[in-house]
């Protein structure tokens, strides 16, 4: 897990073209939205991409993910629970 | 009409850009808004001093938004599709709101597509009809090197800005002055990077 959500981070910030943010400073509970890296609404779009393109999960709808997107872990979760299904 | 004088010049490139230190999200930006928003950052202006209702924004975007579209379309065969952060660029007039958001200026704008736009003429019409107290010009000028290939041209990317007010001190503007790219090479602007 641990790998995962580091590999998730790396992403984000890469996905994302957080401009200097490194993935350690990203903290694996702090809100992904709002407040924390408070991202918007196209990013939320940019995470769904990134979802399918490196995990091959797809989300259909939108409300779906919404918890998902909490936090770095919770978005781990969400893509071990979908391995497993 | 008193006469308009430009009191701030600026021209940057995409290695300003790269230097450029404008907070996490700049990078998300596509070329030409990061550009124009680093042009109107090199300005060295202080809108606390102005009315950011009359505070103009006219944009010239020499090939539009062609660039971001050639790299939003080749994304298209992407597993997940074309990035939807990239979608909001393909307008040409994008740059105007990552500017205007930035300086929280809500006055009237322009964009114009293609060369000699004669923008500076519509910049001075927002004056003439007292829209405006003072007004950005910007020009904008990407062609990356994906497009240079289909357009069979030179690749380039550059941004240069204007700051136009009514009187005081300044270069005056005339109406010879129809380019805001040859204005600013005239006023060999030595701006400092953000």
């Amino acid at each position: 897990m641990s790998d995962l959500v580091h590999d998730l981070k790396v992403k984000i910030v890469e996905f994302l073209k957080l401009d200097g943010v490194t993935p350690e400073q990203i903290d694996d509970n702090a809100p992904l939205f709002g407040s924390g890296l408070d991202l918007d609404s196209i990013d939320a779009l940019e995470l769904v991409v990134m979802l399918e393109a490196h995990y091959g999960i797809i989300i259909k709808d939108i409300e779906e993910g919404r918890p998902a997107f909490q936090s770095v872990r919770s978005l781990a979760d969400f893509i071990t629970a979908r391995r497993r299904s | 009409m008193d006469k308009l004088v430009v009191t701030a010049a600026s021209r940057v490139t995409e290695a300003d850009v790269r230097a450029a230190k404008l907070g996490s999200r700049f990078g998300r930006l596509d070329l030409s808004s990061q550009l124009a928003l680093l042009a109107v950052e090199a300005l060295g202006l202080d809108f606390d001093a102005h009315r950011r209702d009359r505070v103009g924004i006219c944009l010239a975007a020499r090939a539009g938004s062609l660039s971001t579209d050639v790299e939003y379309w080749s994304g298209r065969g992407n597993a997940g599709g074309p990035s939807p952060t990239l979608f909001a660029y393909t307008l040409p007039s994008a740059a105007i709101g990552e500017i205007a958001i930035r300086h929280r200026l809500t006055g009237p704008n322009l964009c114009m597509v293609g060369g000699n736009t004669g923008l500076l003429a519509e910049a001075v019409e927002l004056f003439r009809s007292g829209e405006t107290d003072s007004c950005l010009c910007v020009e904008c000028n990407v062609i990356t090197p994906a497009l240079a290939a289909i357009l069979g041209t030179p690749a380039t990317a550059l941004a240069c800005a204007l700051y136009v007010v009514r009187g005081g001190a300044g270069r005056a503007l005339g109406e010879n002055d129809r380019d805001i790219e040859s204005l600013c090479a005239l006023l060999n602007p030595s701006p400092s990077i953000p």
